[in-house]
């Protein structure tokens, strides 16, 4: 390796959403040389794409009073169906308030009301209007103020740099190596690693998410030993557009959109009478799939989202990009005619463990956001608290991060290694003159988990699923790339992200096959109770020598008394 | 369905035409994922959020530049293609619209990497250069500093956008002035200059003759916007202040 492909710095966050430059602007701030690696442009970062809003209990709704970060942790832990760590949410709803108001303080444009202060719309499982919102766009709005911050300081961008690799020296992780996309080089880079990557919807066919979203840190974490938490409670969302899955905000129920099937009745009345299109995402998810598999969907594939009678005015102002995406992708002006959706996957709510401060359990590394599992969302996340978890840990984690960075020397001949290994992984691939293409085991693995591991799960479909992804597994040691072009190689980056996804979809499969209960969104039709005497747990997974080993840990139930679950 | 499509190596460039089945709603981006996948897994473009939030896509479709994620390819193939913008030398560049095909190139006024990949390092030097960051004086209040609803909706016509670069590959200054700071640019510079919240002096940092002045109102910039964002408009108002505060 070449001197100058060893890049020095103090903290390396990879991932350039939200949580990864909140992180950046934190570590910025305690002075540290900040260096942020993104496998895209971070503005292209999946945060961007959230729409409906961001949580806190500001209480600005007028005529209704005060709001409780009591409260807003209640219904995060009741929508969580109690896998939740209760401190860990404590830690999120208190501070939310400051982090919404720190972000406007930045330069986020939030929808207002008449009296100036910032708008917050009612959204699913939640008692009280808290979620703040920057019309159906306030991902974009978070993202972009963010990048502005991080921009205005000193960080370190290397953008289009997918990470292959953390390194370790004595157990602890002491850096990265990473492939520049577009020059087809490999980097080594030392300090103390934060992971924000994001989630890992791409593995179901059907998704919300970005196309970039494969569950890259995930991988990168377990590989060096760091425990996944909980992967098997996958959020599906209701309202994805048909055709496209592009998500369909919440907020649009929020703002009074009715759900009706083929007869056009208002079906969740049989499923949530209380709450009706605002029950939390996992029992609206199942109400869907229920009417349609009952004979009631429309083309036996979804059923519609009703706008019309909201009218044109408040659809223009509150649900602009709504409007647009279901003009654009499917053709239906929602101020005509009712939208057309069906669930589709959306969040993981599990991912790499870490305690309340962002630590893993390998020192040195750090993980935020939707990557990472602190435990606040459990077994179902609540709408307009993904975003607030961005910004409450990903400013944990860099400030963490920060205080632990040491002064020492840098090892090159372990950097040196790590990149040898890599590129010798990468001439195997890139090396073959034939063998299966990455989008064939791509297409098969999405197809395998959206139909055995989906909304509706069942002992022997997950085993049979489980069988599938272990051959796919095989399959891919025969992968290859046609095009053995230095730049921008993208059927070389999807096929190492392939590589990722394999792994993560084998770790969901066994979390969901062991786990026989319902709870949240993992519904199992042979065991539909919820069992909080053996799984009112944590399932942890890490790196065995063979196979994954699975084990469980305790839920933080500190607050608040563990109850049915009703709506 | 045909695409004719511009290749480039990083030495020499060409067209490749490929056959891609139709599918119900497909779109330019599905249409490259499907060569990708099948028929050439060398073929390069950005994507990223295939729902016209990220900005990634932008590329020349038709010698229009559009997000791939959300042109239609059997509107462009049937020929209903209503998007008019006023022509400029770029586009003369490279091959014609063959029948019944779409022809997919890079986006102008950028240097081309590989394929349909452009450098933007320059688009984002003038997105840096105008500082766009909120700049407040004095203590922040407590809470959120209060504004209207009314400003909110100002602000959000250049809030919106997603910094795709269209503008500035359909701008026909930019193709003739490399120092032009481009639509984008500037319309984030006004976006802050209108920022209630915002205490600096913004304007004149484009006071010169590749900021507000270099600008010929073809209007290309908002015709192109996949967010309807009006930079022409950010311009012209730019202007009318500046020419009242010398006058």
């Amino acid at each position: 390796m070449e001197k100058e492909m060893l890049h020095e710095h103090e903290i390396l966050v990879i991932g350039g959403g939200l949580s990864g430059l909140r992180a950046s602007v934190e570590a910025l701030r305690g002075g540290k040389d900040v260096a942020v690696l993104s496998k895209v442009h971070p503005l292209r970062s999946h945060s961007v794409a959230a729409q409906g809003g961001i949580n806190a209990a500001l209480g600005n709704t007028p005529d209704r009073g005060e709001d409780h970060w009591e409260d807003h942790a209640f219904d995060t832990v009741k929508g969580s169906d109690y896998l939740a760590d209760q401190d860990a949410v404590d830690i999120l709803c208190k501070k939310a308030p400051e982090a919404v108001i720190e972000l406007e303080h930045m330069g986020t444009v939030f929808s207002r009301f008449d009296n100036g202060k910032i708008a917050q719309r009612p959204f699913g499982g939640a008692g009280f209007p808290r979620t703040c919102y920057a019309a159906d766009r306030t991902g974009h709005n978070l993202l972009h103020t963010l990048y502005e911050q991080s921009i205005s300081g000193k960080i370190k961008f290397y953008d289009e740099y997918f990470v292959t690799s953390l390194i370790k020296e004595n157990g602890t992780c002491v850096g990265c190596t990473a492939l520049d996309v577009r020059e087809g080089t490999l980097h080594a880079f030392s300090g103390n690693v934060i992971l924000a990557t994001g989630g890992f919807g791409r593995i179901y066919n059907r998704s919300t998410n970005a196309l970039i979203n494969t569950g890259d840190g995930a991988f990168l974490a377990y590989d060096v030993g760091a425990a996944l938490e909980d992967m098997e409670f996958i959020q599906f969302h209701p309202t994805t557009l048909y055709g496209s899955n592009i998500l369909i905000t919440e907020g649009a129920r929020g703002e009074g959109a009715h759900l009706k099937n083929s007869e056009g009745e208002r079906f969740m009345k049989d499923y949530a009478p209380d709450a009706m299109e605002l029950a939390p995402r996992d029992i609206v998810a199942r109400a869907i799939i229920t009417e349609v598999n009952e004979g009631r969907g429309i083309e036996d594939e979804y059923v519609h989202l009703d706008l019309t009678h909201l009218g044109e005015e408040k659809i223009k102002e509150r649900l602009p990009g709504i409007r647009q995406i279901a003009m654009d992708f499917a053709g239906v002006d929602p101020v005509k005619e009712p939208i057309p959706v069906q669930p589709g996957q959306h969040y993981s709510m599990g991912g790499i463990f870490v305690d309340k401060d962002c630590e893993t359990d390998v020192p040195g590394l750090y993980a935020a956001g939707e990557c990472s599992c602190v435990s606040v969302h459990g077994a179902n996340r609540l709408g307009g608290n993904s975003l607030l978890e961005t910004v409450v840990f990903g400013k944990t984690a860099g400030k963490k991060a920060s205080e632990e960075v040491k002064d020492k020397e840098v090892n090159e001949s372990i950097f040196m290694d790590s990149v040898e290994k890599d590129r010798e992984l990468i001439d195997s691939i890139v090396g073959k003159k034939d063998g299966i293409l990455y989008s064939e085991i791509l297409k098969e693995l999405r197809e395998t988990m959206f139909q055995h591991f989906g909304v509706f799960r069942e002992g022997d479909m997950m085993k049979e699923g489980l069988d599938k992804i272990k051959r796919l597994k095989e399959k891919f040691e025969d992968v290859y790339v046609g095009s053995d072009d230095k730049k921008f190689n993208q059927a070389l980056i999807r096929t190492l992200e392939l590589r990722n996804m394999l792994l993560i979809s084998e770790i969901v499969a066994i979390g969901a096959i062991e786990r026989e209960e319902s709870r949240g969104s993992h519904y199992r039709t042979d065991f539909t109770e919820r069992v909080d005497e053996k799984y009112l747990k944590h399932t942890v997974v890490r790196k065995g020598e063979e196979a994954p080993e699975l084990e469980y840990s305790s839920v933080n139930l500190d607050r608040f008394e563990v109850k049915e679950r009703e709506y | 369905m045909k695409l004719k499509i511009f290749r480039y190596d990083g030495e020499e460039s060409h067209y490749d035409e490929f056959e891609v089945p139709h599918e119900p709603g497909q779109t330019v981006l599905d249409a490259l994922f499907y060569i990708q996948e099948n028929l050439d897994d060398s073929l390069s473009f950005r994507y990223s959020c295939r729902g016209a939030v990220c900005g990634s896509c932008a590329m020349l479709i038709n010698k229009v530049p559009r997000l791939a994620c959300r042109t239609q390819v059997k509107t462009l193939v049937e020929g209903e293609d209503s998007a008019e913008i006023k022509h400029y030398p770029a586009l003369d560049k490279g091959d014609e619209i063959p029948e019944r095909a779409v022809l997919v190139e890079p986006l102008p006024h950028l240097p081309v990497e590989k394929d349909l990949i452009v450098d933007q390092d320059k688009f984002f030097e003038y997105y840096r250069d105008v500082e766009p960051m909120l700049k407040t004086e004095g203590e922040a209040p407590q809470k959120e500093y209060e504004m209207s609803p009314k400003e909110v909706n100002e602000l959000e016509e250049y809030t919106n956008c997603i910094l795709c670069a269209a503008c500035f590959g359909a701008c026909p200054v930019d193709g003739e002035n490399e120092d032009y700071r481009g639509p984008a640019a500037l319309a984030k510079l006004y976006r802050f200059h209108i920022d209630p919240r915002d205490n600096e002096d913004r304007l004149e940092l484009a006071d010169h003759e590749d900021g507000w002045w270099a600008c010929e109102f073809h209007t290309n910039c908002q015709k192109v916007c996949p967010k309807n964002v009006p930079p022409n408009i950010a311009i012209g108002k730019a202007r009318s202040q500046l020419q009242k505060e010398d006058e």
